[in-house]
């Protein structure tokens, strides 16, 4: 397994575990006090750790590099899509109306949701593309 | 429909690695700076590398690009092979 794929699983395993905590706390503190549980998010920041290399070792090559970048560009064209033009776009004048005020609160909801959406997508994005190539022929 | 006019890149790496001693694809990723997973896409036909690398691959074998690389050019629709 490479960096980048140790990368995604870290990604997609701290995502899990944020989703997990967030929904075990929901019936507990409510839907908006249990929104702290994203919080645990910020753990896919120590992610670039993955690509920390020994001496010697490659960490990340051209491909790894290419792949990397693909997958960024469908995250973030599932975010635009989605959150952009689906959630702003559509759903929020359905929910506040065309002369509604959005409250702030929900601007801080999508950033935090966008943002994990974006992370997921990316994760498994690269776990998709090297498993089309992993024909381990030695 | 098939995609008879595809241009493609084939390459001997597989070929080399074995014709130089059995080169382990781990010893010859080490040697052009790539993942052995990398060697492994390129052997597969599944990455077209960038011009550096294939540089870097033939300068490992010692031999020219092109010994390790071969293009065939797809036939431009429209148009009969000559």
């Amino acid at each position: 397994m490479c960096s980048n794929q140790k990368f995604a699983w870290f990604n997609l395993a701290v995502i899990a575990f944020t989703l997990s905590v967030f929904f075990g706390l929901v019936p507990l503190l409510g839907w908006q006090r249990a929104q702290g549980a994203l919080g645990i998010a910020g753990l896919m920041g120590f992610g670039p750790l993955w690509f920390w290399k020994k001496r010697g070792q490659v960490a990340m090559d051209e491909r790894d590099q290419k792949i990397h970048f693909h997958s960024w560009a469908m995250a973030a064209g599932v975010m635009l899509w989605l959150v952009y033009v689906f959630v702003a776009v559509f759903l929020v004048p359905a929910v506040y109306g065309q002369d509604g005020a959005v409250p702030v609160s929900v601007v801080q909801v999508s950033v935090y949701w966008s943002w994990l959406l974006a992370n997921t997508v990316m994760s498994i994005a690269i776990l998709v593309q090297y498993a089309r190539a992993s024909s381990d022929v030695q | 429909m098939s995609n008879e006019n595809a241009e493609t890149l084939t390459n001997r790496i597989r070929a080399l690695r074995f014709a130089n001693g059995e080169m382990t694809q781990q010893a010859l990723a080490e040697k052009v700076s790539v993942t052995r997973q990398t060697i492994i896409a390129l052997e597969s036909g599944k990455y077209v590398p960038s011009l550096l690398l294939a540089f870097r691959l033939a300068t490992a074998f010692g031999v020219k690009v092109e010994d390790v690389f071969q293009y065939h050019s797809g036939t431009p629709r429209g148009r009969s092979p000559t």
